[in-house]
This record gives structure tokens, C-alpha cells and sequence, in this order.
């Protein structure tokens, strides 16, 4: 979608506030962007201080989701919004909803990297976590500037790149199995890093969704529980 | 006409006769009219379909003019062609935004490292594709002096160091530059500084202690001996105080220890520094300490500590016996000064800018001399960064020096 499709209204002022609610909530997705990649980044060097500190962000994010929740509201109640503009609220609201939860879920691994990180910094499973965590961050940044530029292509490339995600995942799932057979007095660290790669994975399909949010802006589609075959067929593509 | 109304007077026809030739007349002039409406659409001088009289004049003049008209189009055509190739063979980024922070244009190096896609993000307000927090915070208050370190957006690994300037009405011009390999050396120089620095600490403490036990050993009370062991034992302790300030500087620069919640009485250190250094010799000027405020710094007591030791002891060395040093502590409106004042004898104005830097000195052998490692004002200066506060030099020649430490409000507490 052109920027200058939001400025078809005779309202000056209805065209500022859909151009509001957008960026606030690409402005909630950095703030997420850099929480996760804080985390993950504390996650690879041990530093339990920059996780500390994305658990006391989190509140902020939190404020951001409240903040645009009460706008989009807003703009239903006052602007009845029809087509396009209806589609463009609910996907704002939608993704925001996401974006919280993909905060909940940086905390998340903060807090494993606070538990676990700080006495056994050469844990080998830590490698292909981190890994696993980069490819997601990569997504969500791809996700979002999808969204940026409600990109139709870069939606569905982003929905293509979850099934490396759950291979992943399943690649750390595998491994920690491993060494729990290994070594069984390591289970309660390596549960709290499974749960951290299930947080990741996790990001990856809200991830999913948010792309799903743009097919619905741009096409009026909802392709919700539908598999990658049936969407691109559904698209046309 | 003449011709008309003498060819109708002989045929007795007069009226007829002119206006036949009045209707060829308005015909011909239609026709031309027509043929240079064709000939407009495209003005060449070739095509030039009369060439004689009225109509002639006409086409030169107009094929003049939008001569004249394709050439400045040429040229302006190719300053903008000049203009836009200049820009994206520019190795930073350039975006130009518009009052509300949108994308007008921006250059190839831009489209590289901030991942912006030509043509697409046109009209795109920047802070939706770069959407760190920070950024978003610079661009909303410009601060046209400042520069932000930030991760490229979706390539953490790239830093990059954005600054703004504001052009034309209300537009602003971004400037991105790739610091990553910068920031790669200058990691590389400061670790390099601290391994050599603790590399050399060992062995010195050995050098160090077999010498005095050399100096104590009773069989070795040599004559030829006493001087040369004298002079190693003193350079050896010069070199560990050298290596140990450059392990602060190194500790200071990376920042990892920062704790900065001790509420330090100014006025209680500045006493206590000027009573150590008048008991260590005789030949110390007098040192006047007046503590006229009541606040304290939140800081690190040790690294402020520091800071006052470095300044009272060069004042001390730059001051003879029957000269004096004042510290003084004091408030100036809401921010809180620390000044060492001595009567000595003074810096050349040449020297003031380069005081700080690592190694630098006035008078190379004589501070030398006096046991300094000349890194003494570079600590205070990172100290004092620490703690947002900042080091004034002012000295004139045979007059003194006067060393101002600057507190700010937000680190004072009442």
C-alpha cells in the first residue's frame, strides 16, 4: 500500500490519526525489536546485566499495547472506519496484541539468561539457541518491515521462513534430550532453556501472524489457519 | 492589393477583384497558422516550412527560443544527472526527510546500510523502517550537535554513527556512516593497551622486590652498588604506577564498572587530601582548603578520590615551597564546583588543549622527575565523564593555574 492511500480523506485529521496508530505500532515493534535482540545478545555473552535490564523494559512495551489498544478504539468509536480503514485498525490492533506477547516472550529469555547463563557460560546447547534466536530476530525485523511497507511479497516470504524456525527448534529439542540422558543433574537448566527455544519458536509464528495481519490489510483475505500452499493459492501467486 | 484594384479597374470589376484576393489573403495566413501549429509540436530549425516575410520571422524567432529553452534543459538535465551520481558515489548514507520525518530521497549507501529499497520508500516515514528505540528518540528531538551510535536496522552486527542537520524549510538531512571496523580498532587498541598493561604488572612486582632485597642485603652494602640499585628500584616503581594507571584508564574506558551510588563529601576529601600530601614532605607549598557548600557528589568516592589526588599533587609539583594551592568547594547557581588553585608557575596557552591527552607533557624531564606517569589528567578527565561533570583548565604564564571540576545538578544531592 502507497503511504499516500491513507490520504484520501476529506478529514485532515482521520488521515493523521490512521497514520498515528501505524506508526506507534512499528515504533512498539522496534522497542520489541531491540528487546529480543538484547536478549539474545546477553544470551550469547553471559552479561546477566543487559537481561536485567530487558526485564524492566518489558513494562514499556506493556504501555506501548495499552496506549495504541485505547487509540484503535478510539478511531471505531468515532470514526466508524469502512474497507481499507477498517482493515487497517483491526490489523494494528492485531499486531499489537502479537508484539506483546513477543515482549513477554524476550522477557522470558532474559530471565532463563539471568538463572541459567551466569555460572555455566560454556553450555553447548547455548550455540544453536543463539542461533535459533538470530534466525527469529531476522523474521520479526522482515515481519515488520512487511508491515512498514505493507509488503504482500515479503509477507508470505516471512511465512515460508517459519518451517526453518520449527527445524530448528526441533534441532535444540533433540539435543537437549540428549544430554539429559547424559547427564540428568543438568535437567532443570536445560527445561529452562527448552522453555526459552519454545519462547523463540513462539516469536516465530506471532511472527506468522503479524504477516497474515498484511494479507488481510492488502487483500481483504483472511488467511488464518491456512496452510503457506493455500495462502499463495489463495492469493493467486 | 494595388494589383487587385488596378486588374478589376481595367476589367471594371474593382469589388470582386479585391475580395478574391482579401479571401487569398486570409486563406494563406490560415494555412501558415496551421503549419506552425504542426510545426510547434516539435520546433526544429530544419523544418523551418517558410523562410521569408512575416511568417518567417516568426518561425526563426520561436525555433530561437525553444533552442535556447532544450539547451537549459540539457544542462540542468545533466547537473541533476551530476548531482545524483555525485551523492550515490558518497560512501555514507543520505536520506532527506521532510517536516513530519518522511522519506524524499535518499542515496545508494543509504539504501545499503539502512536496507531502504529505491523508489519504494519514498514518502515512507523513516522511523517506521528504523525503528530502534533510540533512533526514534534522536530524530524526534534533533539535537544537530549530537551523534548516535546505533545498530544497523535487521544487522546488529553493523553499528552505525547517524548525525543530523537541518537544510531548506523544516527539512532535515541524515547522515549514516559505517563505524563497525572503527569500533573494531579501537576495541582491538584498548584491549591491546590493557593485556600489555597486565602483562607487564608480574614481572615488575619480581624486578621490584628482588631489588629491595638487594638494597637490604648486608653483604652487598657496596659503595658502587647503592646509587645504581637506588635508580632501579625508583624507575621500577615509576613503571608499576604507570602500569597501574593505565589499567585504570583501560578499566574507565570500557565502562563495565560503574557504580556511581556513593554520596561523596567533596569538602571532607579535599581536607583529607591536602593533610596526606603536607605530611608526605617538608618542601610542600601551603595548601588552604574552604569548603563553602554543603552538597555531595553521587559518584564513586574512590575514582573522586583520584580525581583530587592527581590535581592537588600536580598542583604541588608545579609550585615552589614559599608558594601556595587553595582547593576550594562551592556552589555556583545549581551546579557545584571543585577548583585547585596554586600561584606556581603556570602553563603557556599552546600546551592548555593537550593537557588531557595520554602522555603529555610541558616540560617532559622535570614532571618526569617528579614521579609523574602523565596520565594523571586523563584519568581525571574520564573520571569526571563518568560523573557528567567537566574539567576547566585556565593558566596564564607565571601567574598559576586554576583547575575547575564542574558538577552538574543531576549527580548533586543536598
Amino acid at each position: 500500500m502507497e503511504t499516500s492511500d491513507l490520504k484520501h480523506h476529506y478529514s485532515q485529521q482521520f488521515n493523521s490519526e490512521l497514520e498515528d496508530i501505524r506508526s506507534r505500532v512499528l515504533g512498539m515493534g522496534g522497542l520489541v525489536e531491540s528487546q529480543l535482540g538484547t536478549a539474545i545478545s546477553a544470551l550469547t555473552r553471559g552479561e546477566s546485566d543487559s537481561a536485567e535490564a530487558v526485564v524492566t523494559n518489558d513494562s514499556k512495551v506493556n504501555a506501548f499495547d495499552l496506549e495504541i489498544d485505547q487509540r484503535c478504539t478510539t478511531i471505531l468509536a468515532l470514526r466508524q472506519p469502512t474497507a481499507s480503514d477498517l482493515r487497517l485498525v483491526l490489523a494494528v490492533f492485531k499486531t499489537t496484541a502479537d508484539l506483546e506477547r513477543i515482549g513477554d516472550e524476550a522477557k522470558r529469555v532474559a530471565s532463563m539468561v539471568i538463572r541459567v547463563v551466569g555460572d555455566d557460560h560454556e553450555n553447548s546447547l547455548l550455540g544453536p539457541i543463539v542461533h535459533l534466536g538470530e534466525r527469529v530476530q531476522q523474521m520479526l525485523h522482515n515481519a515488520l518491515d512487511a508491515f512498514a511497507r505493507m509488503d504482500l511479497e515479503a509477507a508470505i516470504n516471512v511465512v515460508d521462513e517459519d518451517i526453518n524456525i520449527d527445524r530448528e527448534y526441533e534441532n535444540v529439542v533433540r539435543q537437549s534430550t540428549t544430554r539429559m540422558q547424559e547427564d540428568p543433574s543438568s535437567i532443570p537448566e536445560i527445561l529452562d532453556m527448552i522453555w526459552a527455544a519454545r519462547g523463540l519458536e513462539r516469536i516465530g509464528d506471532r511472527c506468522c501472524n503479524i504477516s497474515e495481519y498484511i494479507i488481510y490489510f492488502v487483500t481483504g483475505k483472511d488467511v488464518r489457519h491456512d496452510s503457506l500452499e493455500q495462502i499463495k493459492k489463495e492469493l493467486g501467486s | 492589393m494595388l494589383v487587385a484594384w488596378g486588374a478589376g479597374a481595367i476589367l471594371d470589376q474593382v469589388y470582386l477583384f479585391l475580395l478574391l484576393a482579401l479571401l487569398a489573403y486570409i486563406f494563406r495566413n490560415l494555412y501558415n497558422l496551421r503549419r506552425l501549429a504542426i510545426w510547434l509540436g516539435n520546433p526544429q530549425f530544419a523544418d523551418i516550412p517558410v523562410h521569408f516575410g512575416l511568417w518567417g520571422d516568426i518561425y526563426s524567432k520561436v525555433a530561437r527560443v525553444s533552442l535556447r529553452q532544450a539547451q537549459r534543459e540539457k544542462r540542468l538535465a545533466e547537473l541533476v544527472n551530476e548531482y545524483t551520481a555525485s551523492t550515490s558515489a558518497l560512501p555514507d548514507g543520505a536520506v532527506a526527510l521532510d517536516a513530519s520525518g518522511r522519506i524524499r530521497w535518499f542515496n545508494d549507501a543509504a539504501s545499503r546500510l539502512l536496507g531502504l529499497q529505491p523508489a519504494k520508500d519514498i514518502g515512507q516515514p523513516l522511523l517506521n523502517l528504523f525503528r530502534n528505540p533510540e533512533m526514534a528518540n534522536f530524530v524526534n528531538n534533533p539535537d544537530y550537535a549530537r551523534m548516535l551510535q546505533v545498530s544497523a536496522p535487521g544487522d546488529g552486527e553493523r553499528k552505525l554513527e547517524v548525525r543530523l542537520a537541518p537544510y531548506g524549510d523544516d527539512q532535515t538531512l541524515l547522515l549514516a556512516q559505517d563505524i563497525t571496523e572503527r569500533l573494531q580498532h579501537e576495541r582491538m587498541r584498548k584491549d591491546f593497551v590493557a593485556n600489555v598493561s597486565h602483562e607487564l604488572r608480574t614481572p615488575l612486582t619480581v624486578i621490584g622486590g628482588f631489588i629491595e632485597n638487594l638494597q637490604m642485603d648486608e653483604s652487598l652494602q657496596i659503595d658502587s652498588l647503592t646509587r645504581p640499585l637506588e635508580l632501579m628500584a625508583q624507575q621500577t616503581a615509576r613503571m608499576g604506577r604507570i602500569v597501574e594507571d593505565l589499567l585504570l584508564l583501560a578499566r574507565l574506558e570500557s565502562d563495565s564498572v560503574r557504580n556511581l551510588n556513593d554520596r561523596v563529601d567533596i569538602g571532607e576529601l579535599i581536607r583529607n587530601v591536602a593533610d596526606e600530601c603536607q605530611a608526605l614532605t617538608d618542601d610542600v607549598p601551603a595548601i588552604d582548603c574552604e569548603v563553602a557548600s554543603t552538597r555531595r557528589v553521587l559518584g564513586d568516592g574512590k575514582q573522586l578520590r583520584s580525581v583530587v589526588t592527581n590535581l592537588v599533587v600536580n598542583a604541588i609539583n608545579h609550585t615552589s615551597a614559599e608558594q601556595r594551592v587553595d582547593l576550594r568547594w562551592f556552589d555556583q547557581g545549581a551546579q557545584s564546583l571543585l577548583e585547585v588553585r596554586d600561584n606556581g608557575e603556570g602553563i603557556a596557552p599552546e600546551h592548555l588543549p593537550r593537557l588531557t591527552e595520554r602522555f603529555y607533557r610541558v616540560d617532559a624531564g622535570r614532571s618526569r622527575d617528579r614521579g609523574g606517569t602523565g596520565l594523571g589528567l586523563a584519568i581525571v578527565k574520564h573520571i569526571l565523564h563518568h560523573h557528567d561533570a567537566k574539567l576547566e583548565i585556565h593558566s596564564r604564564l607565571q601567574e598559576g593555574s586554576r583547575f575547575i571540576c564542574r558538577f552538574s545538578s543531576s549527580r548533586l544531592v543536598d
